[in-house]
């Protein structure tokens, strides 16, 4: 069953390496038929659907479409075989895997052995793996841990540019009539954004609403205390002016 | 014989009395910072021990000599006290700040080791298909490592020029390895290049922008890196026309450093300024205080 006369696919967004991907398996396997190359997985996948080949050999990192992307398009009609230049996850994730992987650059002797292996392969349907792609891709995106969908950026009009505040750079935010002030160590802008809408928006570990009208860093609180009044005072970091604690959010720091 | 006997006891009587000068200053600084309060107690308790053990006299004397020393040099021993608290707490201040700046000059000049096996690769690739190619990329490959890597660093001035030359080298690179998808444009005036800058923090920049705004994008597109002075401020601006600044993600560890680096090197005075171009893709911009040299 398995055909004489094989077909593959490359892709890889540096044509240097696609070049030294073909020249290798030309002497490796001289009756592979690359039928076509491809700089991303968006190309890759429209040109498997055109040329139909046997095996696709995919790069990792590409960009729009990286290659276990492609993959999950690509595998119940193709066989697999990642190529990347380094990625500890993604060759751990390989070792035990019925997914082949080759590493830039690629050797001769290393190809001996996918062939070698693709040969049985290829009498065979190509084997279901979507569940080692899931976890590839899990294991791929920044080692995994990726925390919800919180907003890590403020923008800000300033004159003709939209300026862009990281969170991390916010030392609070207060509510001033229509608009939002947002208070860094340097600078002062104004969002149109309101309290609320930024208090559902941004990660509640990150940012404490302590007033009605103030939203806080956490990690920028230097101190708590009360005033000659008995209200609850916060002290930030970088920040002359000491905070209010209303009634309502006292609970806030009942266990520090 | 004599000569060791008269040695030895010049060397005792020689720390006896350092032993003295030692314990008599030990008492002049406790005299110093003693409270008044505490001072009484004291001199209440001697004067009832000189009583009880009929040393009356001496008792006095401590009395005395104490009372004296509080009032004529308590004071100025008191503020030189606690003026030397003060500066070993400063100091300690300033050893925190090196050591931090250590760490993060240290942290900022790991090289990205996908950026180094990806640059192998291809070197490797080239000298079969095309060697001159190949001597080039290699070149501006050790170009690179000279200066990013730290021990190799050390001694060379951290002024604009160097960062410029430094990320050259990376960008040449970057464009030989993403071909058209890559076009580098440079706007930094010859004059501005001996000005001081801090090591790595162009180069963060650029990689960057590479990494989140332009290798993600398909057709690729242009990075432009821009000097200028501006009342006394020196703007070092990093500009991609890439896939811009997805305002979900993390900012990450490279600006998060930068910034810290740059409020404990000049204060309020620097600061790193992010935008995003109506035009779309992202621009980066750091301003700190333009100083023409190094040691200026």
């Amino acid at each position: 069953m398995s055909p004489a006369q094989p077909t593959a696919l490359i892709a890889d967004d540096e044509a240097p390496m696609r070049d030294q991907l073909r020249m290798r398996l030309q002497e490796a396997w001289p009756e592979l038929r690359i039928v076509a190359e491809a700089a991303n997985g968006m190309e890759a996948v429209a040109l498997a659907e055109q040329h139909r080949p046997d095996i696709a050999f995919l790069d990792i990192r590409m960009p729009g479409m990286g290659g276990i992307e492609a993959a999950r398009q690509l595998y119940p009609r193709c066989h697999i075989v990642f190529a990347t230049a380094y990625d500890q996850y993604a060759v751990d994730a390989f070792e035990q895997g019925a997914i082949d992987y080759l590493l830039k650059p690629v050797t001769r002797e290393r190809l001996d052995t996918t062939r070698e292996r693709l040969g049985k392969r290829l009498a065979r349907a190509p084997q279901d793996i979507g569940a080692q792609l899931a976890q590839l891709g899990h294991l791929l995106r920044d080692g995994g841990a990726r925390r919800p969908n919180y907003l890590r950026w403020i923008q800000a009009q300033v004159g003709s540019s939209l300026r862009m505040i990281s969170t991390r750079e916010v030392l609070f935010f207060q509510s001033e009539d229509k608009y939002t002030r947002v208070q860094t160590a340097t600078t002062e802008l104004l969002i149109r954004k309101t309290l609320k809408e930024l208090a559902d928006e941004l990660d509640p570990d990150e940012f404490w609403r302590i007033h009605r009208s103030t939203l806080v860093r956490v990690d920028v609180i230097e101190e708590v205390s009360r005033d000659l009044r008995g209200r609850q005072m916060v002290k930030l970091r970088g920040w002359p002016e000491a905070l209010e604690v209303s009634r309502n959010n006292a609970h806030l720091f009942q266990q520090m | 014989m004599v000569a060791t006997q008269i040695n030895r006891a010049v060397d005792f009587l020689r720390d006896a009395v350092n032993e003295a000068s030692v314990l008599w200053w030990r008492f002049f600084d406790w005299l110093a910072m003693v409270e008044w309060r505490q001072l009484y107690l004291v001199w209440f308790l001697v004067l009832a021990f000189g009583v009880g053990f009929q040393l009356v006299d001496p008792a006095i004397w401590f009395i005395m000599i104490s009372l004296g020393v509080k009032v004529l040099a308590g004071g100025k021993r008191r503020a030189e006290l606690m003026a030397k608290e003060a500066d070993e707490k400063a100091n300690v201040a300033t050893l925190e700040r090196r050591l931090m700046e250590a760490k993060m000059a240290a942290l900022q000049a790991q090289v990205e080791p996908h950026f180094l096996f990806n640059t192998l690769a291809l070197i490797g690739q080239l000298i079969e298909t095309d060697q001159k190619e190949a001597a080039r990329v290699h070149a501006h490959l050790v170009e690179y490592l000279r200066s990013s890597l730290p021990q190799m660093r050390a001694g060379a001035g951290a002024t604009l020029g160097k960062q410029v030359e430094l990320s050259r080298a990376y960008l040449a690179i970057m464009q030989a390895r993403m071909k058209e998808r890559l076009a580098v444009r440079w706007e930094v005036p010859d004059f501005l290049g001996s000005s001081p800058f801090p090591p790595m923090m162009l180069q963060t920049l650029i990689e960057n922008a590479i990494k989140h705004g332009l290798e993600p994008k398909v057709e690729g597109g242009t990075i432009t890196v821009r000097a200028h002075v501006e009342h006394a401020t020196l703007h070092v601006d990093v500009c991609d026309d890439g896939v811009g600044i997805d305002p979900h993600a993390g900012e990450g560890v490279g600006l998060a450093n930068i910034r810290e680096r740059l409020a404990l090197l000049y204060g309020p005075q620097a600061e790193l300024v992010i935008e995003a171009p109506l035009a779309g893709g992202a621009c980066a911009s750091i301003r700190l205080p333009y100083r023409m040299t190094e040691d200026g």
